[in-house]
């Protein structure tokens, strides 16, 4: 008898919302469990690092009222309870990875699925362009319910004890902002899909939106007379919520409009336009520009370039707010025995300006290792998509294709290492911190052996097991963020604590660098990267 | 064969789990060659470039191309390849121009000449990038990339794919072109009026293993000749014949296949006064067909 699956309107019309939300909700669950992991962990930290009033009353001497810290991370408020401490600490970096991976995955599942051609198989079924925009959204809506879940049930469930004591509604209320930073952002990146000529295209303008967010939010925090400037960014909207320090939730309000706007705006376009087209004009002719086209490794360079320049500058610029900020945020910390814990673990005994840069440079480590990760995606990306097919086929060996990509992931970690540490110098010292050029250049090197070992270890999964490689990578600089988080909780024998390359390095220039344990991260890495090479070497070219 | 041998296999094998997706392929391919590799979807076709190319890696048996052990040594036998695919993934940011000239830098040689003279006939428009060719523009594309290196050895694998027919043409001036020039081509197609127009030799895979090689004439003398015939009384009793098989009678027309000589069945249609008498021998589709009719797909199944 012949079997027939027939599926009625309704179920075939929601395709679309279901396979967005399939794709994008266990990255949801991924990030409410990191979002949530953090927030406990602060938490926890603080009232081990501070655990009497006395001590967080120190602590709030020492740094509220900093315009400097006020302007780069927020407003400081109520620094001396644990739930303003952990919202001082955490709110600013959830947010703002929160609004990347929504803006990411927003222009990924909408324009990024038109690039590939899919959308077109979408549209052949039984919706309309603007049907499936709209059911796109409500797919990136219900992927965002595992990220405020688990985000809030780990808030709530650290808050239950004794020890944190933050209760259910505020728990709540924390993991809503931090859901509503992501939410606008995927409304915006389903906007700038709409608008824009590719996906590569939406992500510079989304990335524009949010940078341009941040500047604004960041004058206002910088002068209480500019306060009224917060509501004239969206990221302002969310430290207007004040989750933890006394709830604001008429701040919602321009949150929820500007979702509706975005989102009816977005679906509205979609149903305007034809498939593949953009609002803004795109340049798909040229005169040829050869340079680097010479061969393999000028091919590289050309196609690394964009990130490779991103990141630099960023980390750069990262340096130099470090800096910048070392003479101020060394006074304000002198004396705090959670930073002096810190260093202490770290292996450094220093004070002041100096201290203070010890702890980010660890900090800045983490964000190489993240840079070096985008590397070790490149590369999987380039096997998964079929380009590596076209070198391959040519008289260029495997061995060395990947030895330059590696190179160049090398070279990336060298450089903006290097100059992290150089830009910090310039920081520092037109503020008269007086910490020696030199101290800051091998303190930028320092940070250098993390991200190696890390590339070294992508290099390895990428010769073994290609499809995977991507998500080891990333989830092993999560894990070492992680780690490095947590370390309070831990004595420093504990073997957890050797899991994570950051941990392995000391933090210079509050102490000098550990040589041998750079040279042991650096070599497993390049031992790890042999070895993977050798696989590739060995293996069949995988697609995705 | 005589010649000189472009590509040989020997035992060559290839699975992907539990799946044999190419069982012990042994072929000989002479230089200045064209032959075309048959086979339907899934049947180990693209499986066996991709071993010739060395992008994945034998499970057992060898493979060489110009004497050179291509899985051991592909660099070195890529000197002298030039490989289409079907399905092109270029960089999208990159124009038609660029492309040709990053590919070109990386094979080693261009004719440049040549190259012109394909983009003119191919109507590709090299100041566009990537991302905006059709798919048809960009088969364009690295059809050019790999014609333009004029390599000893063309591996084409579904070339035309999304090419409109006069493009579909311009293709088979190239591949004669080739030939003349003493270029070896291996085609893997499924347009079997392109193979049977241009290649010398045709190999026929099925489910991983090769099942018929030799010219079109070759493979037709092993098959059945149709013959149609219009007697000027009844039909003579056919079926009892030496070689004779479906045949099948409307009043005085019959037809039938025969396999080997047909002079026992044109004696018996001889002897009962036959008017007109039509013989074709096989289309290459009837002989692909034929490999893969409703039984053979029972049993591949099976």
């Amino acid at each position: 008898m012949r079997r027939r699956e027939i599926y009625d309107d309704r179920r075939a019309a929601r395709a679309v919302a279901v396979t967005t939300a399939r794709r994008a909700g266990p990255q949801g669950a991924l990030w409410g469990y990191v979002f949530g992991a953090t927030i406990a962990a602060t938490a926890w930290s603080y009232s081990s690092s501070f655990p009497t009033a006395e001590s967080r009353a120190r602590l709030a001497d020492s740094v509220e009222g900093n315009a400097g810290f006020a302007a780069l991370f927020g407003p400081i408020r109520a620094i001396d309870t644990i739930a303003g401490y952990t919202a001082y600490k955490t709110m600013f970096f959830l947010v703002i990875l929160g609004a990347i991976w929504g803006l990411l995955a927003a222009t990924r599942l909408l324009r990024g699925e038109e690039d590939a051609g899919r959308w077109g198989l979408f549209l052949s079924g039984r919706t309309t362009r603007g049907g499936a925009a709209a059911q796109a959204a409500i797919g990136l809506a219900t992927a965002l319910v595992p990220l405020w879940v688990l985000t809030a049930v780990l808030t709530a469930a650290v808050g239950a004890t004794s020890k944190v004591q933050i209760g259910v509604g505020a728990s709540l209320c924390l993991a809503t902002s931090v859901g509503a930073a992501v939410a606008m952002l995927m409304a915006v990146g389903m906007l700038v899909g709409q608008l824009a000529a590719t996906r590569h295209d939406a992500n510079l303008i989304g990335a524009g939106v949010l940078t341009g967010s941040y500047l604004v939010r960041m004058a206002a925090d910088s002068d209480p007379s500019l306060d009224w400037l917060r509501w004239a960014s969206p990221l302002g909207w969310i430290e207007e919520l004040r989750p933890l320090t006394g709830s604001h939730p008429l701040a919602f309000v321009p949150i929820v409009v500007l979702i509706a706007v975005l989102t009816i705006v977005a679906v509205r376009v979609a149903s305007r336009r034809d498939l593949g087209a953009s609002a803004f004009a795109s340049r798909d002719r040229r005169a040829p520009r050869t340079l680097l086209l010479g061969g393999q490794a000028g091919l590289t360079v050309r196609l690394t370039r964009p990130a490779f320049v991103a990141w630099v500058a960023a980390l750069a610029a990262t340096g130099l707010v470090f800096g910048l900020v070392a003479q101020a945020a060394g006074a304000a910390l002198r004396g705090s025995p959670g930073l002096e814990q810190a260093i202490a673990r770290l292996g450094g005994s220093s004070a002041g300006a100096v201290a203070y840069l010890g702890f980010v440079f660890v900090f800045a480590a983490g964000l190489v290792a993240i840079a070096v990760a985008g590397q070790v995606a490149a590369i999987r990306n380039e096997e998964a998509a079929g380009l590596l097919d076209n070198l391959l086929v040519r008289p260029v060996a495997r061995w060395r294709w990947l030895a330059v990509r590696l190179a160049v992931g090398s070279g990336l970690v060298v450089v903006a290492s290097t100059l992290v540490g150089l830009a910090a110098w310039a920081g520092a010292a037109s503020q008269h911190t007086g910490v020696a050029v030199g101290d800051l250049f091998v303190a930028g090197l320092n940070v250098a052996p993390p991200a190696l070992f890390v590339l070294g270890i992508g290099a390895l999964v990428f010769g073994f097991w290609p499809r995977v490689a991507i998500g080891v990578t990333y989830g092993l600089v999560v894990w070492s963020f992680f780690v490095e988080t947590i370390a309070a909780v831990f004595d420093s024998s504990h073997w957890l604590r050797d899991t994570s390359p950051l941990l392995h390095i000391t933090p210079a220039p509050a102490a000098d660098p550990n040589w041998t344990s750079a040279a042991w991260l650096v070599g497993l890495g390049i031992l790890a990267a042999l070895v993977g090479v050798a696989a590739f070497c060995r293996r069949d070219l995988q697609g995705a | 064969m005589g010649r000189p041998t472009a590509i040989r296999t020997q035992a060559l094998s290839k699975s992907f789990g539990d799946t044999r997706a190419l069982v012990s392929l042994s072929l000989d391919v002479a230089e200045g060659e064209v032959i075309g590799y048959l086979g339907p979807n899934g049947a180990g076709k693209t499986t066996t470039i991709r071993l010739l190319l060395g992008l994945i890696r034998a499970t057992s048996g060898r493979a060489e191309i110009f004497g050179v052990d291509c899985q051991a040594h592909p660099v070195e036998a890529h000197r002298r390849v030039a490989y289409v695919p079907g399905e092109v993934n270029l960089w999208p940011s990159l124009t038609g121009t660029e492309a040709l000239h990053l590919l070109g830098r990386i094979h080693g040689y261009v004719d440049v000449a040549y190259r012109d003279l394909l983009i003119e006939r191919f109507e590709l428009d090299p100041s566009k990038k990537v991302r905006a060719y059709s798919k048809g523009n960009r088969q364009k594309l690295i059809l050019i990339a790999g014609l333009m290196t004029r390599a000893d050895l063309l591996l084409l694998d579904e070339p035309t794919s999304g090419l409109d027919p006069l493009k579909e043409r311009a293709f088979r001036e190239c591949v004669a072109e080739a030939r003349e020039h003493g270029q070896t081509v291996f085609l893997s197609s499924h347009i079997l009026s392109e193979v049977e127009a241009l290649c010398d030799r045709i190999a026929i895979l099925r489910a991983g293993r090769l099942v018929e090689v030799g010219t079109l004439a070759e493979m037709r003398h092993l098959s059945a000749l149709h013959v149609e015939a219009q007697m000027d009384g009844s039909v003579p009793p056919l079926s009892g014949l030496p070689g004779v098989s479906a045949v099948e009678v409307d009043g005085s027309r019959v037809s039938c296949r025969v396999t080997g000589s047909v002079e026992p069945l044109l004696a018996a249609l001889a002897g009962a006064g036959v008017r007109h008498l039509v013989s074709r021998e096989p289309s290459l589709e009837e002989l692909f067909l034929a490999h893969y009719g409703s039984g053979q797909a029972a049993s591949d199944a099976a």
